[in-house]
């Protein structure tokens, strides 16, 4: 027993001194000995990536925004050469968005995103991003207005600060997902730097497989959201003879396949609120005015989606009952382009504001 | 005194430290569609052999499996038992290698493998010098402080759930089960067979009442389910069998607003490491009251030092983690021998050993 208790003593320093190393602090870096950059830009020249880092520099009295570029023939050798060169450690844990040149996209993302997902550190929730413009002006313009200490692009996209409901919201994760799956393609939000604000919203892109096809505008992107899940609460829609604010929201979907047709039956509750009123309308000419405006909308969007035979609604999930493994794959150039579907909207006016509608 | 609850805690840590890592990716490996079959075969499997082990255990209380096993004979006690020690000592190295890996891998990415697997072995050898007594008081301890916060993180695993990549239900593959004899699904068998081997060397030091425990059993059905059914419903098949650690990436795409902690992941990946842990100090436990028995020279502390050595040592000579992976796989024959032949002779001794004292009281 009592050597029992002796070697229990030398265990104990032995097991402390161990936690003590082990506590994380193995080859630790200090806060301010690393980089952490909110927000990475890529874009491509020939076969050269070109790499753009907006780092937040944080002293007592002010802040100040750094903007790092480099190029090279990966992302991951432009990281490298970057933290080289760099007085502190670089360190992605942090970063928030990730922005494409166009053409990069176009080109493909697969390589990049994957790169991505592999890497430790680069967290999977990183939001995707698509630059219309080039990256030089939107970086210059997120680094002068230097207010939110670089967090703008973020916040943009952020659901509790500055998200609206037409904007797309898509993560790393879910642009990796798509490149593979059978059933569902993926929109990227499109930005560009604004006239007067920081940024500005164009719409989104479409991409398939990784790569870009097409792009859809704002209004569009709010159906994307709907068919997402994503709420379209506070979203204003204006017409010719009303404006209304959506409320609140429900989309059910039933699927059929017959004889390899594939047909979806939609039917959108609405809940809206009028806001502004042209003339006279009645609640039931306004109800009329927002069927066919959203469907009308609708309709062209899905048609230009099934021309690329790009299923950015996830629609093929619908069907994944109904077809087997083998069917599933050929889901986006068999039954996808000659889909029909019944896009109903069902409005309630939950209130007509601080006025009556005659 | 009954210890039950001490035991079904043990028996639920023990379980979900190993099923969390390995055992999504291999069930979605070794099918397309339809995982749910994989599952529940395996863990139909995992019950049947829980209840034969303690039913066998049953007829011959208080005695352990060790004991047992010796009233038939020195010699077929250390033929039998001999495998069982090979695989307790197996499964030390691969989990210790394995998950100072994972560790490497999801979050301390510059610490070095060598001082995690220190880390492990000496708080694993520590606890079970303390004796297994103690052993399921930390039980109890770790159930109680980690559950709430592998419950939380296993409900919030659900953000991102597409329910439609449940289907399709079914295909051939999954309704001949002929997938029961390829390399991915013998190797899941690895969460199973872990967790329940200590039921039988745990009397007359720990009692507990056999019922209670095959219903506890039960409880991990839903988590077997979850860790295998979440990336499935967040990625799709086709994108989830692409990662090595499946439940981890899905915890990954967690974003929650107003947590103040970025990832959620860690949460998780702490509590299981405790658990781990903690399987560690039993199997090392076990695997010295082998020892013990059939080399009466070893005294507990300097054996336990000297395995936590080996251990280490083998560790050490394990370069990557393809290494790692063929490791389990060479280890599936011991595990299979440990899943079904020591529960069903358990079970036979059991039974004849009842029937011989029915004979002569």
């Amino acid at each position: 027993m009592r050597k029992c208790r002796l070697l229990r003593m030398a265990l104990f320093p032995l097991m402390f001194a161990a936690t003590m190393a082990l506590s994380g602090c193995w080859d630790i870096k200090d806060i301010n000995h690393r980089s952490l950059p909110i927000v990475m830009g890529v874009k491509q020249t020939g076969q050269k990536y070109k790499v753009l880092l907006l780092i937040p520099e944080v002293s007592r009295s002010e802040m100040n925004i750094k903007i790092i570029s480099e190029s090279g023939i990966t992302i991951n050798a432009i990281l490298d050469e970057i933290n080289k060169s760099l007085e502190s450690k670089l360190d992605l844990l942090h970063l928030k968005v990730i922005i494409f040149e166009r053409p990069v996209a176009e080109m493909g993302l697969a390589q990049s995103i994957e790169s991505f997902m592999r890497s430790r550190d680069i967290p999977n929730k990183t939001f995707a991003a698509i630059s219309d413009g080039t990256l030089e002006p939107l970086f210059d313009k997120l680094g002068a207005s230097s207010q939110g200490g670089g967090t703008q692009l973020y916040n943009f996209f952020e659901k509790n600060a500055g998200w609206s409901p037409e904007v797309v919201q898509t993560r790393i994760w879910e642009v990796y997902r798509s490149i593979d799956s059978y059933t569902r393609d993926v929109a990227i939000p499109s930005i560009k730097p604004g006239r007067t604000t920081t940024i500005e919203s164009t719409g989104a892109a479409v991409i398939k497989n990784g790569r870009m096809v097409g792009s859809i505008d704002s209004e569009e992107s709010l159906l994307y959201n709907l068919f997402k899940g994503i709420g379209t609460q506070g979203k204003i829609e204006v017409m010719d003879r009303a404006t209304v604010k959506i409320v609140a929201d429900r989309l059910t979907l039933s699927s059929t396949l017959r004889e390899d047709q594939a047909t979806i039956n939609a039917q959108l509750n609405l809940k809206v609120t009028v806001l502004e009123t042209v003339g006279d309308p009645s609640n039931v000419e306004i109800k009329q005015e927002i069927d066919e405006q959203l469907s009308s909308r609708f309709d062209t969007m899905l048609r230009a989606a099934q021309a690329k035979e790009a299923d950015i609604l996830g629609m093929g999930q619908f069907f994944r009952n109904k077809l087997s493994r083998e069917e599933l794959q050929h889901w986006r150039s068999k039954y996808y382009p000659s889909m029909k579907i019944k896009f109903k909207v069902h409005v309630i006016i939950q209130d007509e504001g601080q006025l009556k509608i005659r | 005194m009954d210890r039950s609850i001490q035991v079904i805690a043990m028996c639920l840590i023990t379980n979900l430290g190993l099923i969390f890592f390995l055992y999504p990716a291999d069930i979605i490996a070794s099918l397309s569609t339809g995982h749910w079959s994989a599952v529940l075969l395996g863990f139909v499997i995992h019950i049947g052999m829980v209840s034969v082990y303690i039913k066998g255990l049953s007829k011959c209380a208080p005695k352990n499996v060790i004991d047992l096993f010796q009233s038939a004979g020195n010699v077929f006690a250390f033929l039998m038992l001999l495998p069982l020690a090979v695989y307790f000592v197996m499964m030390l190295i691969i989990t210790v290698r394995a998950y100072a890996e994972i560790v490497t891998m999801v979050f301390l990415a510059q610490t070095p493998l060598w001082t995690i697997m220190l880390l492990f072995l000496a708080l694993s050898t520590l606890v079970s010098l303390w004796g297994i007594e103690s052993l399921f008081r930390t039980s109890m301890l770790i159930a109680l402080l980690f559950f709430p916060f592998l419950i939380i993180v296993v409900i919030l695993s659900f953000q991102n759930v597409d329910w439609h990549y449940m289907l399709p239900f079914v295909d051939r593959k999954t309704a001949t089960f002929s997938y029961v004899f390829h390399r991915p699904f013998l190797q899941s068998l690895f969460a199973f067979v872990g967790g329940f081997l200590f039921l039988g060397f745990i009397p007359p030091y720990v009692p507990y009442q056999s019922r209670k425990i095959i219903m506890a059993s039960l409880l991990l059905l839903p988590f077997f389910l979850i860790s295998v059914y979440v990336p499935l419903l967040t990625f799709g098949e086709n994108t989830a069998s692409k990662f090595p650690f499946p439940f981890i990436m899905a915890v990954d795409t967690v974003d929650i607003s107003w947590l103040m902690f970025d990832r959620i992941t860690i949460f998780f990946m702490i509590s299981l490491l405790c658990f781990v842990v903690l399987f560690l100090s039993l199997v090392m436990w076990m695997t010295l009251q082998l020892l013990k028995r059939s080399m009466h020279f070893f005294n507990a502390p300097i054996a336990s030092v000297l395995l936590a050595a080996t251990v280490f040592i083998v560790c050490l000579l394990v370069p990557s983690w393809s290494n790692v992976e063929q490791m389990i796989w060479w280890n599936t024959y011991l595990r299979l021998y440990a899943a079904f032949v020591i529960p069903l002779v358990t079970f036979a001794l059991g039974v004849s050993r009842r029937r011989k004292e029915v004979i002569r009281p």
